[in-house]
């Protein structure tokens, strides 16, 4: 299997006036492509960091982020924007739609900024949605707000799906349905599928897990045999 | 910003309020008469008559004649012998007060002396009616009858060619020459006195002129009438304005210290103290604002009209006066922002402590008539996106409309006058009048002098008197304008198309004809001032005319009325230099259109001011609500930008609404200007006649500031789009 994502000697620190402090410290790892990663690590260990390092959201201060053999940390402003349009795919906390635009218009929005052609209705039928596409982010459950937000997050193909803390906000129910829906697109599109959570029993599902703490990598464990997000015992 | 609209309103207020002021005191500190009564026979049995109508309190006789001085230029000084200086006394400013028994010295007029150099000591010589006197100086000063004065030729005065001067009658050099005026004072009304006067001593006098019919008094208090008119308008668009951009901003602040008024309700703050906290902040705000604009605009602003207007009006002082009204405004202003932070504040605290810690939840927007047409999936996301938050935000979208009508109508305005003036110019100096030179005759040049100066200078006699016209409905003071067959005159209609006035034709000037409330058809009612004898005349024509309103008639029409033809004065295509004895004064086209630049320069300052407080009000009105908007969908922006939309299409989503607004704005205030217009021209006095007209070049100029202010300050916004931090952004409500 190849490796889509490297990280290498990353080092990301937050400088605020007196107050110095190091968020990534010497981080290194890699990633293959298809892969179901959960990066787990208590709060305030630098998770959403390195996510939003990856996804291109934030400028690391040293080291090396290698995603399909380009470097991300050399992109210039507009690059790393056609970077975020045309590779990655974010999913939030609070899923953060359009409110303005119906679900079906939230993920045709995403015509106007990659080169895909899709239909919006398919893709939403692919979450299940199909009978709200014309609803507003306002009218939908947040279940039903995350799985747009998915649909969203997939609807330009990208070639990672970064997931911060995705089921949050949601109750354990819904939190697995959203799982399932990700685990599928990692093992039927080969989409590349990385988790930030908290919740340590979510690392059976996975392919790799990533632990980390205060900035640190503390483990990186491969599973051979992961188990589908439903069987795991919550 | 309360500072600057009370600032210009009680700036732009307190110069009309200083002009009545000063001119209220020069009149009633020189005991400016109420009337004047023309009699070749003021003996002491007349006098005694006038007294004895009743209302009479005061009277004083003077001979008043026209006389040349002894300058090149021949300079027309008219010479008032006054009987004892009790009524328009002389207004001193150097030397010694005006002595009724001194028969040597001579009071002149400050504007006369200072554009000739003469000083309190010089002697100086007049001649009239064959007299030559030689005076000595011992004064210098004003003349409360002498606030206007320009010749009947023209309207803009030039002192070097024109003045006044008072002396004792004992300096008369005659003794048997008669007082020809009476200077009266009376209780009640000018028209009661006028009617008892008619009434009991009708035959005994010639003329009698009340004060505001006076030439001097009518014409500045016309000139009052349009800087009044000019303070009712503007300042109270700038009031609007100011009260516009103050709402805005203050809500703007308040909804930011959203989160902040949260907090500290959540701490257990007492509501009564948080809003007292920031209902006092604005007002302590507001207050020093409009406190400094009370103070400063007063004394500033009237400066800027002040010298223009001088060189026109002769007033001692020049100083602005305050008025009550500008201190209800500037409590309105301070009322009004503490019922804005009150609201603002207010409405916060409905919502629960809980929610205003966080940002404020979108409303859930629901899909509208628009939406259901098939039309719509068709439309770009961005076109959907700010149609839906237009519907969402109303009141901002409703705001920024206003202010942008504001802006638009303001330049709008501003251009039209500027239109105006040069139409006006135009129209009156190339459209009508074609001579180079006009001659004003003297009075007592006979018919054979009169043509021998016409023939030598190739030019065509006319005659200019002011009359009063009566109709049914209405009585208002105009000119006649006897014509006999010239191509240097050619009245035309409102078109400027030349219209011709037939031999037996009368026509009527269209304003004048409007105020009259008559029409072609109708018969009205005049005489020529000085003269008591009234006719009725129909009316076969309207004419329009920019700067005179009243009759237009030949020579042969006046005279089949019955009344003389006597010509005033002479115009021509040559340039005249030279001096003919029966010429009293020559004036060039230029020197005409010259003054009338000078006389137009305030005007320009108002425009310019007008296009600086439009622009200000888009600029200010369109960023506070821009970033009150842009606060609200911060989050949105990060998530598109997250997504991986460009700067340039996220500020393209911004400037979309934007210019829908400003286009709409537009649209409406051309309409709101053009009517901000017609009202500032019909109230510019009742001798000019302006029509309200918006051309191409104007619009193209207010389309071309409001877009691109529109433009300007949504490029401010492009650069918060692209220093959004994506991660701070996203992270607020976690
Ligand atoms: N903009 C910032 N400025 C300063 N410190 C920050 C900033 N963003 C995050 N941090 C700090 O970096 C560390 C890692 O944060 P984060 O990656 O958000 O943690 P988490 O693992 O909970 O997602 C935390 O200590 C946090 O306080
Ligand atoms: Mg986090």
């Amino acid at each position: 299997m190849s490796t889509i994502i490297e990280f290498k000697n990353v080092d990301k620190i937050y400088n605020s006036g007196n107050h110095i402090l190091k968020a990534m410290d010497n981080v290194n790892f890699k990633i293959n492509k298809g892969e179901f990663v959960i990066i787990l690590g208590p709060s305030g260990a630098g998770k959403s960091t390195l996510l939003n390092l990856l996804g291109g959201l934030d400028t690391l201060t040293s080291g090396e982020i290698i995603v399909n053999g380009n470097h991300v940390e050399k992109f210039s402003d507009n690059q790393l924007t056609g970077y975020r349009a045309k590779n990655v795919g974010f999913i939030f906390q609070f899923y953060n739609l359009i409110p303005n635009l119906t679900a079906l218009e939230n993920i045709e929005l995403m015509k106007d900024i990659a080169d895909v052609n899709i239909n919006g209705l398919d893709v939403l039928d692919s979450v299940g949605l199909k009978d709200h596409a014309n609803q507003f982010p306002a009218q939908l459950s947040g279940g039903e707000q995350q799985r747009v937000s998915i649909a969203r997050a997939v609807a330009k193909q990208p070639t990672m799906l970064l997931c911060d803390e995705p089921t949050g906000a949601l109750d354990s129910k819904t939190g697995v349905l959203i799982l399932k829906l990700l685990q599928d697109m990692s093992n039927n599109k080969e989409t590349t599928v990385i988790i930030v959570t908290h919740n340590a029993i979510l690392a059976e599902a996975a392919d790799k897990v990533i632990r980390i703490k205060n900035g640190q990598i503390e483990s990186i464990s491969v599973n051979d045999n992961p188990k589908k997000v439903t069987e795991l015992e919550w | 910003m309360a500072f600057l609209g009370v600032f210009v309103f009680a700036g732009v207020g307190g110069e009309s309020e200083g002009l009545e002021a000063n001119s209220n005191d020069y009149y009633s500190s020189t005991n400016l008469a109420d009337g004047w009564i023309y009699s070749a026979n003021l003996d002491r049995g007349f006098l005694d008559e006038v007294y004895t109508l009743g209302p009479t309190t005061e009277m004083e006789r003077q001979l008043v004649v026209d006389s040349v001085a002894n300058f090149s230029n021949d300079p027309e000084i008219t010479l008032h012998f006054v009987e004892n200086n009790t009524i328009s006394k002389f207004y001193l400013i150097k030397g010694e007060p005006l002595n009724i028994s001194d028969s040597d010295g001579v009071w002149l007029d400050k504007s006369f002396a200072d554009a000739k150099n003469i000083k309190v000591g010089d002697n100086i010589t007049f001649e009239f009616n064959g007299f030559k006197i030689e005076k000595e100086i011992k004064g210098i000063g004003y003349s409360p009858e002498y606030v206007y004065h320009a010749s009947k030729s023209s309207v803009i005065p030039d002192f070097s060619k024109l003045g006044f001067a008072y002396m004792s009658y004992k300096a008369f050099p005659s003794e048997i020459v008669p007082y020809n005026v009476l200077n009266v004072k009376f209780d009640g009304t000018a028209e009661t006195f006028s009617s008892l006067l008619s009434e009991k001593m009708d035959g005994k006098y010639n003329s009698f002129v009340e004060r505001s019919e006076h030439t001097s008094v009518s014409q500045f208090s016309e000139e009052m009438d349009q800087h009044q008119m000019m303070a009712g308008i503007f300042p109270v668009v700038f009031i609007l304005i100011a009260m516009l951009i103050l709402l805005t901003t203050m809500t703007r602040i308040i909804t930011h210290q959203r989160t902040q008024i949260g907090i500290l309700k959540a701490c257990g703050f007492r509501d009564i103290s948080i809003m007292f906290h920031y209902v006092s902040y604005g007002f302590w705000l507001v207050l020093a604002g409009s406190i400094l604009g009370l103070i400063i605009g007063p004394l500033t602003l009237p400066k800027l009209f002040y010298p223009s207007m001088s060189a026109t009006y002769i007033l001692p002082s020049w100083k602005p006066a305050w008025s009550m009204d500008f201190f209800y405004v500037a409590l309105a202003m301070i009322m009004m922002s503490i019922l804005v932070s009150y609201y603002a504040v207010k409405s916060i605290f409905n919502e629960k402590p809980a929610d205003t810690i966080k940002p404020k939840a979108p409303k859930v927007s629901s899909s509208g008539m628009i939406e259901k047409l098939g039309l719509w999936n068709r439309l770009s996301f961005n076109t959907r996106w700010n149609y839906r938050d237009t519907k969402r935000n109303k009141f901002r979208a409703l705001m920024t409309i206003i202010g942008v009508i504001g802006c638009t109508a303001l330049l709008v305005s501003a251009f039209g006058m500027y239109d105006g003036m040069n139409d006006l110019k135009e129209w009156e100096f190339n459209q009508i009048n074609h001579y180079d030179s006009k001659l004003v005759i003297d009075e007592e040049a006979s018919i054979s002098e009169i043509d021998n100066v016409a023939k030598e200078v190739n030019g065509d006699k006319i005659m200019e008197n002011s009359i009063e016209i009566e109709s049914d409905s209405a009585k208002k003071s105009g000119s006649l304008l006897v014509l006999n067959h010239t191509d240097l005159v050619t009245p035309t209609d409102y078109d400027w198309n030349k219209i011709k006035i037939e031999d037996d034709e009368i026509s009527i000037s269209q304003k004048m004809a409007d105020m009259l409330d008559v029409g072609v058809g109708d018969t009205v009612k005049w005489h020529i001032m000085g003269s008591d004898k009234w006719v009725k005349t129909k009316i076969n024509k309207i004419h329009a005319d920019p700067t005179s309103q009243g009759l237009i008639m030949s020579s042969d029409k006046l005279e089949e009325l019955d009344l003389n033809y006597t010509p005033t004065g002479i115009v021509t295509t040559e340039h005249i230099d030279r001096n003919y004895s029966t010429i009293k004064t020559t004036n060039s086209m230029n020197d005409m259109t010259s003054s009338w630049d000078e006389l137009t320069e305030a005007m320009w300052l108002l425009i310019y001011i007008l296009i600086f407080f439009a622009s200000l009000l888009a600029v200010v009105v369109l960023y506070n609500l821009g970033l009150l908007s842009f606060t609200e969908i911060e989050r949105e922006i990060a998530t598109l930008k997250v997504l991986g939309f460009k700067t340039g299409a996220l500020r393209k989503l911004l400037l979309t609404q934007n210019l829908w607004f400003t286009t709409i704005g537009f649209l409406l205030g051309i309409p709101v200007g053009y009517y901000i217009l017609k009202v500032m021209w019909e109230s510019s006095g009742d001798s000019f006649y302006i029509l309200p007209s918006i051309s191409l070049t104007n619009i193209i100029l207010t389309a071309a500031i409001t877009f691109s202010l529109s433009i300007f300050v949504n490029l401010m916004f492009s650069r918060k789009i692209k220093k959004l931090d994506m991660v701070e952004s996203l992270k607020s409500s976690e």
